[in-house]
């Protein structure tokens, strides 16, 4: 059974959190994408049938070659972070 | 309103130049930025190269999740207001080097989910024919741009009918070709899966030459499909007679909506006396009948694998290497203050809801069988195109609506009528909505849909049927409704 | 006594030009940031492409693993968030890994022993962090290089057999090229799982992850094995939990109890369409494995009669392997040459500290060294002499041999009439020899010096022997 506290345990591990009414929103939504579904996995067979990634496969693709091409340079790589030192982007502490 | 073809011989006799058809448009975005809100960046300084194509010289607008190189490009969210990318997308680079010129970057539903053209950092995007109504989305500012006349052609993305609908409720061209066709390097990605690139234009010919330039391996892009020797430009003089295309009964069926008020009413009288019009045309017209638990489910279906897909392809904004770095003391507190302030309510809901649906013990039932389903789906629909080569459809089944009177997609009313376009995601198949005329003087559109691959027969019969709508480059200060 | 069930976690750099998904360069680097592309940060837009050579030497390490191999190749996303990974995802193999079911053979103390491959998988690393007093900070330069992850069964028992696994499988990534699996760059890292039981059945098992030596894992393997044996003898139970080695306490401390352990949602990664595998190209790889150590030594001591010692010396380096096979192609008797290899060759190699590819001496050459003394033309001593001025001046041995005019003397009567001519100098050391004095050594010295060391020891003193008994 999906709760409220679940939703706020679910929204803190995509690292965000918000208003209260904001999870009541989401349950509500909840329960309606699973009504749904739920009609979904009682059409005949669905078992059965391969789950779909790709619109089609052709077999089209290749792998790339393993040739080193030019590389950002370093300020194109830092140039959108806030905090820099030392070439490399700076954040606060990161333990464990 | 002219067309890419009538400025392309407006710059080659010297009746303009490139630089005044950039100036005229760069004056219509700022005149009209305020009231219908099109733009996040207006580009006030013309630049082009040189070049031998159709598009040279010829300005265009771009939504505003493409990658471009110097140019802001926020995806209409706060968690990437201030992000200025290093990289062109393959779309970007591909239009610069045609010498087309870009006048500016489009507003989009926030990170393109959506279909409103409400929920942008920036603002609401106003419906040109009604500034009380919607465009949809979330290509909003895209379809804004074209249909108020500033741009010849604009380019969106679809991943679910992002282009197509938006399309319908401006009254312009909106076509998306097959899966591949076009490269998504650069296209920030939603659900990677259903995403195509796209192009708003006033008329069938404009969009097979915006692809025609656009088409094309891309050794950044793995599922972008092999080069072609065509051009679809070319395609659009052949013969359609015999061809056969099918609509859905469960769809269009006007016993089905005896309660839907006068407006789905007329738009699918329209959309009948269109089929009567296809006929006279040559074309075969079938009705055809699919399961309605199928259709139904394709909406639910769409939602899953899309809030899926788009929680892990949004995994990346966290605002260390770019956007707004979060508050905090440690590295938890500012991925997590950076997110809870980026993301409006709306995605985060979307995003709790697809992390849900790929948790361990909610796969099977959620992601899988979406995914089931959407196999489902475009099996029977493949099956369909052995016989017919293309289907045709309402674009939508109403107007654009009205701010306070947002439709429920999810609603019995809705649920298959408004949803129905995303099997073309489903399948990648190339899809065009053109516009359909009128009803209660908004635009209406059409929806053609062919099999995987053919896209420049698709593009041939949505000319053909063009051609015999007579509605074409529809601006709303020019159009006497 | 309790059983002990080890099982092991991998991860090994692969060797390519290229990253994994992007084209940005795969070369170890002092700089930070100066190898990125705008997939390895994992800027907006983005798409990974799959590069051919880090997918073809994954297949090689299945292949030489005895893996089962797929027809197609897919990729799997592993969602979690963490600042050294830049999409927020990793791009790794679930449904599809490059090999699965395979086995290796190893030799712990002597004995043969098979240790299960449960699969092996191509993903990606992950960015590298310096961690400051209150700061830590991100080179992206590792973000994307390829990285090749083997898990074995839990089918290990001990900490040498752990340590034996990973010499093995270090020597396979040398001998295949997949990887320079080098620990001190951190291109090789082991998760360790342990559990212990006293029947048959599998005990609750703790996890240490990220070791980077060898030496470490046999450290904390040790110590979490003298831990789990205390608690359990006191009563307590084991808890499923990852658990951190500290080497300098010698101790390991819990870390995350599976309790919270993370969902990461894996699914499909849709941006890298199926590409098949022909069975033409699985063909093509398995020809160029080479063979491979543990096969080596078996041929070395079956067919060599070379002692596991010596035979485990001239496999630890493939090319020194190569050299030596190469002399016993050229007819080489494998003994002088394994000989040669592991008392001169490999000493010289360590004290100047070069490859046996890099020395002037090729195999033939040192075949031809072998046989001169072999057939007696110079000796034992004058080889190891030319050996060295071989190296120094990069001259042939036989030119060597020819400039020092190093050439014997074995003709009986020209070491006769020198010994008969020494023999009359010295009537009375013949005497004192004949009473037993020892001034033999005296007579075969004299025989050098007029030679100029050129005598054959042996028919000198059989011939002074000789002589002294005629007079």
């Amino acid at each position: 059974m999906v709760t409220k506290e679940k939703l706020k345990d679910y929204a803190g591990k995509l690292m965000f959190d918000m208003d209260d009414k904001g999870y009541d929103r989401t349950l509500e939504e909840f329960e309606t994408i699973e009504k749904h579904m739920a009609l979904i996995g009682q059409i005949e067979g669905i078992e059965e049938v391969d789950p779909m990634t790709f619109p089609y496969v052709i077999y089209h693709s290749s792998l790339r070659e393993d040739e080193s091409k030019e590389c950002l340079t370093e300020e194109e790589v830092l140039s959108n972070a806030k905090e820099t030192k030392a070439n490399q982007v700076k954040v606060p502490k990161v333990v464990g | 309103m002219k067309t890419i073809m009538d400025l392309r011989n407006d710059l080659d006799t010297s009746k303009i130049t490139s630089e005044e058809l950039f100036n005229e448009s760069n004056i219509k975005a700022h005149k009209y930025q305020e009231e219908y809100n099109s733009f996040v960046t207006i580009i006030d300084e013309y630049s082009k190269v040189d070049a031998n194509t159709l598009l040279n010289g010829i300005p265009y607008s771009l939504k505003d999740n493409f990658s471009t190189k110097g140019i802001l490009s926020t995806s209409s969210s706060n968690i990437l207001k201030d992000y200025i990318p290093v990289y062109d997308a393959t779309v970007y680079k591909k239009l610069k080097e045609a010498g087309a010129v870009l006048v500016g970057k489009t507003v989009l539903d926030e990170l393109a989910m959506g279909g409103t053209g409400t929920t942008g950092h920036t603002g609401i995007v106003r419906n040109p024919w009604d500034k009380e109504r919607q465009i949809g989305g979330s290509s909003a500012g895209s379809a804004a741009s074209v249909a108020l006349g500033i741009v010849p052609f604009s380019i969106g993305s679809d991943t679910g009918d992002s282009i197509r609908k938006p399309a319908a409720f401006g009254g312009v061209v909106g076509f998306k070709p097959t899966y591949g066709r076009i490269s998504r390097y650069g296209l920030f990605a939603f659900a990677s899966s259903l995403d195509h690139v796209g192009c708003f234009t006033r008329c069938v010919k404009d969009a097979a030459i915006v692809t025609d330039i656009l088409k094309g391996k891309d050794e950044r892009d793995m599922t972008s499909l092999p080069d072609e020797n065509i051009k679809y430009t070319d395609m659009l003089n052949n013969d359609i007679k015999g061809k056969k295309l099918f609509y859905i009964k469960e769809i269009t069926d006007l016993e089905m909506y005896k309660d839907a008020g006068s407006e789905t009413l007329e738009v699918l009288t329209r959309f009948k006396e269109t089929i009567d019009k296809c006929r006279q045309l040559g074309f075969i017209v079938e009705e055809v009948s699919l399961d309605e638990k199928l259709l139904k489910a394709i909406y639910p279906a769409y939602m899953t694998i899309s809030c899926a897909e788009a929680t892990s392809n949004n995994s990346n904004l966290t605002g260390i290497i770019f956007g707004p770095r979060g508050e905090g003391n440690n590295i938890n507190d500012i991925m997590f203050d950076a997110r809870t302030k980026g993301f409006s309510e709306l995605i985060k809901r979307r995003f709790i809801l697809g992390s849900y649906i790929l948790q361990k013990e909610n796969q099977e039932r959620l992601f899988k069988n979406a995914q089931r389903l959407r196999r489902i789906i475009v099996d029977k629909m493949n099956e369909l195109y052995k016989e017919y080569d293309a289907m045709i459809l309402p674009a939508s089944g109403g107007i654009a609506p009205k701010f306070d009177d947002a439709i429920d997609r999810m609603s019995d009313r809705y649920l298959i009528l408004e949803n129905h376009m995303a099997i073309a995601n489903f399948g990648g198949y190339p899809s065009i909505t053109i516009p359909n005329g009128f009803v209660n003087d908004m635009p209406v559109g059409i929806n053609i849909t062919g099999p995987q691959f053919k896209d420049g027969e698709t593009l041939n019969i949505a000319y053909k049927i063009e051609e015999k709508l007579g509605y074409k480059g529809l601006i709303k200060e020019e159009y006497d409704v | 006594m309790y059983n002990v069930t080890i099982g092991l976690e991998v991860h090994c750099e692969v060797k390519t030009n290229s990253k994994n998904f992007s084209s940005a360069r795969n070369t170890y680097s002092e700089y930070p940031n100066e190898n990125v592309d705008t997939i390895d940060i994992g800027l907006p837009g983005i798409l990974p492409v799959a590069n051919k050579e880090a997918f073809r030497k994954s297949l090689m390490m299945a292949l030489a693993l005895n893996c089962k191999t797929p027809d197609i190749v897919m990729f799997d996303r592993k969602n979690y968030y963490y600042p050294d990974l830049p999409k927020g995802y990793q791009i790794t193999q679930m449904e599809k890994p490059v090999g699965v079911d395979g086995y290796v053979m190893i030799n712990v103390n002597g004995e043969d022993k098979k240790i299960g491959i449960h699969d092996i998988h191509l993903e990606e690393d992950t960015a590298s962090m310096e961690h400051f007093s209150d700061y830590s900070l991100i080179d992206y330069n590792r973000a994307g290089v390829p990285l090749l992850e083997t898990v074995t069964t839990p089918s290990i028992h001990s900490a040498d057999e752990a340590i034996a696994f990973l010499e093995t499988l270090k020597g396979i990534f040398l001998y295949t090229g997949v990887s320079e699996a080098r620990t001190d760059r951190g291109q090789m890292r082991v998760d360790v799982n342990i559990s212990l039981s006293k029947d048959d059945t599998l005990g609750t098992r703790t996890e240490m992850k990220n070791i980077n030596s060898f030496n470490n894992v046999r450290l904390a393997i040790e110590t979490e094995i003298k831990r789990q044996t205390e608690v359990l003898e006191n009563g307590g139970i084991i808890l499923q939990e990852t658990r951190r080695f500290d080497e300098e306490k010698m101790e390991t401390f819990p870390m995350r109890s599976k309790v919270d352990a993370v969902d990461y949602k894996y699914y499909i990664e849709p941006n890298i369409p199926p590409i098949k595998i022909d069975d033409s190209w699985i063909e093509e790889i398995k020809k160029e494995i080479p063979m491979l150590q543990f096969d080596r030594v078996e041929k070395y001591m079956n067919e060599y009669n070379l002692s596991r010692y010596d035979s485990e010396i001239i496999v630890k380096d493939k090319s020194v392997s190569d050299y030596f096979e190469e002399t016993i192609e050229l007819g080489c008797n494998p003994k002088s040459s394994a000989n040669w290899i592991t008392s001169v060759i490999l000493g010289y190699l360590n004290k100047n500290d070069l490859k046996i590819n890099d020395i002037y001496l090729t195999p033939k050459m040192l075949v031809e060294l072998i046989n001169m003394v072999d057939s007696g033309k110079i000796s034992s001593k004058q080889s190891k002499q030319v050996f060295t001025k071989c190296l120094e001046e990069n001259k042939a041995p036989s030119k060597v041999v020819k400039e020092l005019g190093m050439t014997q003397i074995t003709d009986d009567k020209t070491i006769r009439d020198i010994v008969v001519k020494v023999l009359d100098e010295h009537p009375d050391l013949i005497e004192d020899h004949r009473k037993g004095k020892n001034t033999f050594d005296f007579f075969v010295g004299q025989v050098m010096k007029a030679t100029r060391g050129q005598a054959n020891p042996g028919i000198t003193a059989s011939i002074i022997r000789e002589e002294i008994e005629k007079r």
